[in-house]
């Protein structure tokens, strides 16, 4: 099963009328390819996953799923269409056991009790770990396991495609690889990932397209071999790490 | 001496399960929601005279009166929360607040043009039997109040902790942005919330006129009780706001024992303004925006 | 948050804005010469009753227009005002215009009592206790051997004809208008009142900048009960005779919650215009129908003031205003720099 591609064209974007934070971007993101959005602070990284996840509505432009226009609907209505976002911090419901969590990630499947049985118990067979702490409260968990009950409440409806918001943000560097290791094995199962990040070694590793969004424009873009070798390091220097 | 403490007791565990569901629908809209809602008490008010019009012109008992209010009243709560509370939802929380106010005093005073300011009563054939329990003597009406107030709880316990649907409230009361990724549509299941936070308020009001005699300009005495149990008991737990309901039965049935009734009253608002005191961190936390 | 910003300081052109002084002023001068030669007891009556309201509806401005903290039992310190000045003059026979002040103090130790838990809270929680507090205090009246209970407390008529006793309380109440009006003016154009719009508009962000939200709403709270207290124990000389029913009725703490709403909370004109709307209409009305239809009139004027006129009536003017001023936009197009 292949996923819809993800295209934004002509994007405007922002908080404040008159000053929109997107000015024009255009992208391209291919089914099971991991395609990168980089940039320095104030770029409109998250402003531009926002606008993709349905949180905040585009000035002008459009957003495409497939030949669908998606630019337009509430973020609750994303999930139904095959989209899951993975956003930045955490995002757990606290007081709710990881069973409950994870059960919730098929909310858009309520209709069908079975079927989101059957979903939750597929996410746990994955993710055996969490077959264990399935009764703790998901609030009383490590940082990393709170991570790995967002991921897999995310795929409780199996999204084809995948919206990741700085995923290793407060996380230690073994669960941070351990995070990339399993975005790379949901691209090889054919999933459209947009993955939006300030770790650009951590992330151009595990690229196949880049994108370097600059002052709400996409300025550079290539696939990672471009990024490797010296624009690799132009671009690191150009972002200042 | 026994038998006085008991029936004490059992007084005030009666009637604090009563004010445990008065002040539920209060808790829940604010720990689920934010939304501190000052004209609750006004659909307590509706709800009394929901069993009162009931039984004066059909002759339907309050108990059938009470589970008629939970329908009607989450009917009535949705549409509340459709055209008011989302339209302030996104502005001021003052505008929120005005909003309510203006919508108590409109309930209060549509009251007194249909139902004038006499104080009423519902009488229901078992109205003056009492049970009498090794020489403890429990009316029945407040057997019957206090046990449909206890079966409302037990059932939006259970909704809230087994249901898909109660769990996604209790979710989006946690981080409404990640009940947003998961796919829950937050303007509608907060209009399920607020309906339910009305149907309990409107049950409130049939049991409480069970045993209390009521009248429309008097409801405002309800929000204090609502509210005194809300701050003892926290927000948005079912659990601890039954508790904290029978915590304030029983301090007013002792209070009652022992002093003029009058007093009571002033007890009750002293231990509002106490607790409030101390509980503040916790109630400052909980509450992210408020109408 | 950022409409504090957009507010522009100077409204309109420096001419339009003497206009607007000049209006205020000759209004001020035809009521005093009014007071001075109006023969009507009625009119004297009601707009002495206009002026009374004008002073509570300012003093709810301060810490309910501009800190967007709502009092909904203002009738609290309004009645604990009347109390005081009808004990002091029961058991000492002192003049209330003498003891008015002490009912201030009073009324403002009581806001105090009531502001301190629930001003570290967020608004929702003050409005909730204000407005469940008045009965409290009202059984307090009832049942204290002080306030002689359900009998009341007598005041003597004032030595006077009925009509200079209105002519007086005309004076007395125009003063306190225009002397509270005038504070709250002060307020809005200085640090409190920038302190007390941050509260409104964010008060987290208030508190990073470094407002001292609690105690600002602490005084702030504490200034409005005085005010209130003070016209509370005029109040009681002027009708002669106070209860606790009366003296503590929720039409008054309604009253002034539709001045402000309909006039414009927030802004120093809004009770100037929401208090005498409100009680000529209401006047109006008595004559047709019951005090419960009018207040049904009322509290649905004021939600749909609250659902879609934000800010009444001077709302309204300041948008029109702003409206006619150059856009933010407009200059960012014209090449000067963004912020």
């Amino acid at each position: 099963m292949t996923a819809p591609p993800l295209r934004i064209a002509g994007l405007h974007a922002g908080y404040v009328p008159g000053h929109p934070i997107l000015r024009g971007v255009d992208l391209v993101a291919e089914a099971g390819r991991i395609t990168v959005v980089l940039g320095p602070n104030g770029a409109g990284k998250s402003t531009l996953l926002k606008v993709v996840a349905g949180f905040l509505a585009p000035l002008r432009g459009s957003v495409m799923l497939g030949d669908d226009d998606i630019g337009a609907l509430p973020a609750h209505r994303h999930v139904a269409l095959g989209i899951g976002l993975l956003p930045q911090g955490r995002s757990t419901f606290p007081d709710l056991t990881v069973e409950e969590n994870i059960e919730l990630g098929g909310w858009s499947m309520r209709n069908d009790r079975r079927r989101l049985a059957e979903a939750v118990e597929a996410v746990l067979t994955r993710y055996p770990h969490l077959r264990a702490l399935r009764r703790r409260a998901a609030g009383s968990l490590s940082g990393g396991q709170q991570r790995a009950v967002e991921i897999a409440r995310m795929l409780v409806p199996d999204p084809r495609v995948l919206l990741v918001d700085e995923p290793s943000v407060g996380l230690s560097p073994i669960v941070a690889r351990q995070v990339y290791q399993e975005l790379q094995a949901l691209r090889a199962e054919g999933r459209t990932i947009l993955l939006v990040d300030q770790d650009v070694r951590a992330a151009i590793a595990v690229a196949d397209y880049v994108y370097v969004l600059g002052s709400g424009r996409n300025d550079i873009e290539g696939d990672r071999s471009a990024f490797e070798g010296d624009l690799g390091a132009m671009v690191r220097g150009w972002l200042g790490v | 001496m026994l038998t006085h403490v008991l029936s004490i007791v059992a007084d005030g565990v009666l009637l604090g399960l009563i004010y445990a569901i008065t002040g539920l629908g209060l808790s829940l809209v604010l720990g689920v929601m934010g939304i501190v809602n000052v004209a609750h008490s006004a659909f307590v008010m509706l709800g009394s005279f929901l069993a009162f019009e009931l039984f004066r012109r059909f002759g339907v008992d309050p108990v059938v009166a009470f589970v008629l209010a939970l329908p009607v009243f989450f009917v009535l709560g949705i549409v509340v929360y459709r055209v008011v509370i989302t339209r302030v939802q996104s502005a001021a929380q003052t505008q929120g607040l005005v909003a309510m106010f203006g919508l108590m005093v409109l309930i209060e005073n549509l009251g007194t043009i249909a139902w004038t300011t006499d104080t009423r009563v519902v009488t229901a054939s078992y109205t003056n039997a009492s049970l009498v329990l090794g020489g403890v003597v429990l009316p029945h009406v407040r057997l019957i109040a206090g046990g449909l107030a206890l079966l409302l709880i037990g059932g939006v316990w259970a909704f809230l902790r087994f249901t898909l649907t109660g769990r996604a409230i209790r979710a989006m009361g946690q981080n409404p942005e990640a009940a947003r990724i998961v796919g829950v549509d937050i303007a509608r299941l907060s209009a399920v919330m607020f309906g339910l936070g009305i149907a309990c308020a409107g049950a409130a009001g049939v049991a409480l006129a069970m045993v209390f005699p009521f009248s429309p300009n008097t409801q405002v005495v309800w929000l204090a009780w609502a509210f005194l149990v809300v701050i003892l008991g926290g927000l948005g737990s079912v659990a601890s706001t039954l508790a904290a309901g029978i915590a304030v039965g029983l301090i007013q049935s002792v209070c009652t024992a022992v002093m003029p009734f009058d007093t009571v009253y002033l007890v009750l608002y002293v231990l509002l303004a106490v607790i409030l005191t101390v509980r503040r961190e916790g109630l400052s936390r909980a509450v992210r925006r408020t109408i | 948050m950022f409409s504090v910003f957009l507010i522009p300081k100077a409204t309109g052109s420096r001419t339009a804005a003497l206009a607007a002084w000049g209006v205020w002023l000759a209004l001020l001068a035809g009521l005093a010469a009014y007071g001075l030669f109006g023969t009507r007891l009625f009119v004297l009556s009601t707009l002495a009753t206009v002026f009374m309201y004008v002073v509570l509806t300012q003093a709810w401005n301060l810490l309910g227009g501009y800190g967007g903290y709502l009092n909904f039992g203002l009738v609290t310190f309004f009645g604990i005002g009347a109390y005081t000045t009808g004990i002091l003059f029961q058991y000492h026979e002192l003049s209330p215009f003498l003891t008015a002040p002490l009912a201030g103090v009073a009324a403002a130790i009581a806001g105090l009592a009531i502001g301190i838990p629930t001003l570290r809270l967020r608004g929702a929680y003050f409005a909730l206790v204000t407005m469940i507090v008045t009965f409290a205090v009202q059984i307090l009246a009832l049942d204290l051997t002080i306030t002689q209970g359900a009998l009341g407390i007598y005041l003597p008529a004032l030595p006077l004809k009925p009509i200079a006793v209105e002519r007086l309380f005309y004076f007395v109440f125009l003063g306190l208008a225009v002397l509270v009006t005038a504070l709250v003016w002060a307020v809005e154009h200085s640090n409190i009142g920038w302190a007390l719009v941050a509260i409104r508009e964010d008060e987290d962000a208030a508190e990073i900048v470094g407002v001292r939200t609690v105690e600002v709403k602490w005084a702030v709270n504490a200034v409005t009960c005085f005010i209130a207290g003070v016209v509370g124990g005029l109040y009681a000389q002027r009708i002669a005779y106070i209860e606790p029913t009366g003296t503590f009725a929720f039409d008054i703490s309604l009253n002034v919650v539709l001045m402000a709403v309909i006039g414009g909370a927030g802004f120093w004109q809004g009770p100037l215009i929401g208090a005498p709307i409100v009680l000529l209409v209401a006047d109006m009305l008595r004559v047709t129908v019951t005090s419960e239809v009018n207040r049904v009139i009322f509290s649905m004027i004021v939600i749909l003031i609250a659902l879609f006129v934000p800010g009444g009536v001077m709302g309204v003017v300041s948008r029109w205003r702003r409206a006619r001023q150059p856009k933010p936009e407009d200059a960012a197009a014209s090449g000067l720099p963004a912020p």
